[in-house]
């Protein structure tokens, strides 16, 4: 944007809403990563870009209605093209149903702050501690890098005026061996690259790439896995996503009672398993307010500026909370329940690393990473997918080899019923939904008779 | 340039200024693309309207290669200042990978254009029509499927997109180009006291304007009307015994097959390993060009970027060349790849096919997914000729869920719909089917293919690849056929083994 800064836009689009009211968004987003194949450096990027989002209230007969637009603002006028076309869907859309008083929300006093860009993001250091990787000629490395600075203004008209900064990194390495028989993964989020030293993970994928030259077949069915943080992540997030309080109200949901209502109040686990977000999670800090546009059974436009605060979906193994828009939740006679952009899984006996709940497993297999999750039965939240890059055969609490890898056919939600052991929660990258998702602390579990439904012949 | 992706002295002028930089700092190629991306989305729940909404993004990218090394950056600052820093940087990221760069990028050949300009046609461009309109077309939708009994809920969504982008580069190709896509869906569900199920249109998204959604490409009214019966059926039908089966897929179910076990498993930049890390690699390997039994010998498969209507096509891509078709595979054997000009180069191939694509000026393009389409046989069978051709099997109908594994080889697919073949006929419906297979497997069970009359233009919006992740719109065409003896499992069983 050459001529108003952001803050000035959000503040400039709120005026034109007038007194009619709404929502005004401006995102500036920075981001610069690297990418690499067959131990070498292959593409690359370096973008900034912001946009102006807006939400406009129009009082229509029957009450509220919302329109939602989004684009590049550079003047004035731009803003006010942006304000009258919102103002038009607005009139299109009728009444929203989620409408509701906007709350006056915090006042930021950095709200006038530019936005941050980052001048050293730690790419260049990747890049040279990638170099030392890439001698090593035992192996092929391939992977990525990514650095990504966010900065959020958010404004409404009841007064709300939010600065939020969100740094984001990640770091994924795979390595695998030059006849493509076997291969491993290792991954990190962080807030800056600068946190991420590689060589752990290099050390991480070799050892993996080692205990995979004896390769043991083991034929599908229902096995005893213990998940590594990731691979548990993975399913938790998919759970997080679906917890919404008004699918499951309707009778639409695998947290709905049969008899009515929902499953509030059901114990799924006898583990003391505990699944929140929380936006003040050390390390992990995410928005602690709604900024949202649009409506959606868990979020809507009129929620902008409420707090969010640490929200338990599972309390100790027993479903405490759905997440909900104040409509949905009203609906559903159920709190309010706003999620933060992260998540926490916790399991309050938990003890030891994945290594070590490998090792009290006994026998099974090491799961490291699950990939192409997607639901095939919305009723029982029944998941499938791959392992990948890794699942290893324990024996006597050693690994022994590597197995070949699976489809599963899995509930996260009925699963959580087998889970009869489980390690302390690490910060972990979960490695499907990472694109999106990226803050995670996991415990690793145990899993009895996880259903490993056929076999993939894939590396 | 004739179309308005930005005021058309100014595009030439950021231009010039990027391209100059690039040159003067040593980038033996540098490619300036200026695009933009406009969507709109409205949807709908339970006869009231839930979201109105449309984006607008501009974006400014130069890539470059530079000491044998790509580097992009990009920018919404559509200033001189704006364009001639995103070259600078550009050429900053590729010192940076060069020196970590064993792999020196080179690119094929390929004629240039000069100044050109081309438009996917449609009849009416989905960002002229009012919100009111699409608005009430859904309504309508909605209270068609909610006026049975049947049906306890109702979602419904369209969305539209036009895409405007503008390509330029050292040669002096100055190429633009404007295309469409558009989509509905509209799904129906129903609560009984066995718990939940719902049924969803068929329809797929198509590179097409406002009037698909008017009925010009698809009978939705037809569809829209059958939908609260086929959902009845299904809520009542009795579960599927797990098992071998013969299959009749659809057009509408099998264009995702041929997306996820062709489609990606032929790029061959996965074959050669850049995408291990996320999307993964391909059992197709480059070695096996030419001699590797992919199917059945009536199965031949085609990559296109010219079929209309596709969401794929273009008339350039985005290192300018031109819209090609080719094979992928003839008479069951893998035959042919999806490349762009570096990967062209790398394996020796004198010019890309045309499969450089970004999802917007602020991604670096990479190889992605033409049209990838399975032949009609050429004896017209039906559909019907087909199921009459089956004793014990199963007729799938709409796409749902879908997963594949990282070398493309394990599958696993739903459907919308599912009906019991006994003696050549369709009996009734069977739910919670779900069918499992290798890819080579499947394939090569494909005993009949049905003829021009089937074949359909299926597709998807939401095709993603690389890192940092881009999505892509892409069709792929297909008849109805026939598969003997796939493992089908009980979707039901699985929740509770």
């Amino acid at each position: 944007m050459s001529n108003v800064t952001m803050n000035d836009a959000v503040d400039i689009a709120l005026e034109l809403l007038g007194k009619d009211g709404g929502v005004a968004v401006g995102e500036v987003n920075a981001v610069r990563n690297l990418r690499w194949a067959n131990s070498s450096l292959t593409t690359n990027g370096d973008t900034i870009d912001n946009t102006l989002s807006l939400a406009a209230f129009v009082p229509v007969d029957d009450g509220i209605a919302s329109g939602i637009v989004s684009g590049q603002v550079r003047t004035r006028e731009d803003i006010a093209d942006l304000v009258a076309a919102a103002r038009l869907s607005a009139l299109s859309a009728g009444a929203s149903q989620d409408a509701m008083d906007l709350v006056a929300g915090s006042q930021h006093a950095d709200f006038a702050s530019p936005a941050t860009q980052p001048s050293e993001d730690g790419l260049s250091s990747i890049a040279e501690q990638l170099a030392e990787v890439f001698k090593d000629n035992s192996a092929q490395y391939f992977g990525y890098a990514e650095y990504s600075h966010d900065t959020t203004y958010a404004g409404t008209s009841a007064g709300t005026r939010l600065r939020f900064e969100q740094p984001t990194a990640r770091f994924e390495l795979c390595a695998k061996s030059h006849d493509r028989t076997r291969s491993a993964w290792s991954g990190q989020s962080a807030q800056s690259l600068r946190d991420v030293i590689v060589a752990p993970h290099s050390l991480r994928v070799q050892t993996g790439i080692a205990h995979q030259s004896n390769r043991i077949d083991v034929e599908p069915g229902q096995h005893t896995v213990t998940l590594s943080p990731s691979a548990f992540a993975d399913l938790m997030i998919y759970m997080l996503w679906t917890a919404s309080a008004r699918e499951a109200h309707e009778g639409r949901s695998v947290f709905s009672n049969p008899l009515g209502g929902t499953r509030i109040g059901e114990r799924l686990t006898s583990r003391m398993l505990t699944v929140a977000t929380d936006p003040q999670l050390a390390g992990l800090e995410t928005s602690d307010a709604v900024v949202n546009l649009g409506a959606s059974s868990m979020s809507s436009s009129f929620d902008t500026g409420l707090p969010i605060g640490r929200s338990a979906i599972l309390s100790d193994g027993v479903l405490s909370a759905l997440a909900s828009s104040r409509h949905a939740a009203a609906e559903a006679n159920l709190p309010f329940t706003p999620l933060a952009d992260n998540i926490e899984v916790r399991d309050a006996n938990g003890q030891g690393s994945l290594e070590d709940l490998a090792a009290r497993m006994g026998n099974g297999l090491l799961v490291t990473c699950l990939w192409y999750i997607r639901e095939v039965d919305p009723q029982s939240l029944l998941l499938t997918g791959l392992t990948r890059d890794g699942v290893y055969v324990v024996k006597n609490g050693e690994i022994a080899g590597s197995a070949n890898n699976f489809r599963f056919n899995e509930s996260p939600v009925g699963l959580l019923n087998r889970i009869t052991d489980a390690g302390a929660s690490t910060d972990c990258l979960p490695r499907e939904w990472a694109d999106y998702f990226s803050r995670s602390r996991v415990c690793p579990v145990t899993v009895d008779s996880f259903n490993l439904s056929t076999r993939s012949d894939a590396i | 340039m004739s179309l308005p992706v930005i005021p058309e002295e100014l595009a030439l002028a950021l231009t010039d200024a990027a391209l100059d930089i690039a040159q003067s700092g040593g980038a033996s190629v540098a490619h300036v693309r200026i695009a933009t991306h406009d969507n709109r989305m409205v949807s709908v729940r339970d006869g009231n309207v839930e979201n109105v909404g449309a984006e607008s993004t501009t974006g400014f990218s130069v890539r470059v290669v530079a000491n044998g090394a790509w580097g992009f950056a990009a920018t919404h600052e559509l200033t001189l200042d704006g364009a001639s820093h995103a070259a600078r940087r550009a050429l900053a990221m590729a010192r940076v990978s060069a020196a970590v760069s064993t792999d020196t990028v080179s690119l094929a050949d390929e004629p240039h254009y000069g100044t050109a300009s081309w438009t996917m046609p449609v009849l009416i461009d989905p960002m002229s029509v009012s919100d009111d309109e699409v608005v009430e077309l859904l309504m309508s939708w909605n209270r068609k499927v909610s006026a049975s009994s049947a049906v306890h809920h109702v979602d419904a969504h369209a969305a539209m997109g036009r895409d405007t982008t503008f390509f330029a580069d050292l040669s002096g190709n100055r190429l633009s180009q404007r295309r469409f896509r558009t989509s509905a869906q509209l799904t129906g569900i129903h609560i009984g006291e066995g718990g939940f199920d719902d049924m969803r249109t068929c329809a797929p998204p198509a590179g097409r304007g406002f009037e698909y959604l008017q009925g010009h490409g698809w009978d939705w009214d037809s569809e829209l009307t059958r939908l609260p019966d086929y959902l009845d059926e299904k809520v009542k039908a009795p579960t599927v015994t797990a098992g071998a089966w013969d299959l009749v897929i659809d057009p509408t179910n099998l264009w995702l097959t041929i997306h996820e076990s062709i489609g990606h498993a032929t790029e061959l930049d996965r074959a050669l390993g850049y995408e291990a890390n996320y999307a993964g690699t391909s059992f197709a390997t480059l070695d096996k060009l030419g001699t590797f039994k992919y199917g059945s010998p009536i199965m031949n498969v085609t990559g296109d970027r010219v079929t209309e209507h596709g969401l794929s096509t273009v008339a350039w891509d985005d290192e300018g060349v031109a819209a090609q078709q080719w094979n992928l595979i003839t008479d069951g054997i893998l035959t042919g790849y999806q490349v762009d000009r570096n990967i062209a180069s790398h394996v020796g191939l004198d010019r890309s096919n045309g499969c450089a694509f970004a999802d917007s000026a602020l991604h670096v393009p990479i190889q992605r997914m033409p049209n990838v389409s399975l032949q009609p046989g050429k004896d017209d069978h039906s559909t019907q000729d087909l199921i009459s051709g089956v004793d014990r099997g199963i007729y799938i109908v709409g796409d749902k869920s879908w997963s594949i594994d990282m070398q493309r080889f394990n599958f696993q697919f739903t459907g919308q719909r599912f009906f019991e073949i006994k003696n050549g006929e369709i009996v009734g419906q069977v739910k919670d089917v779900v069918y499992q297979s290798k890819t080579p497997d499947f394939w090569g069970s494909m005993v009949a293919i049905g003829g021009p009359s089937t074949y359909l233009l299926g597709g998807a919006l939401n095709c993603g690849k690389g890192q940092p992740g881009q999505v892509a719109p892409v069709s792929h065409g297909c008849p109805s056929a026939v598969f003997r003896n796939v493992n089908v499992l009980n979707g039901r069983q699985e929740a509770s083994a």
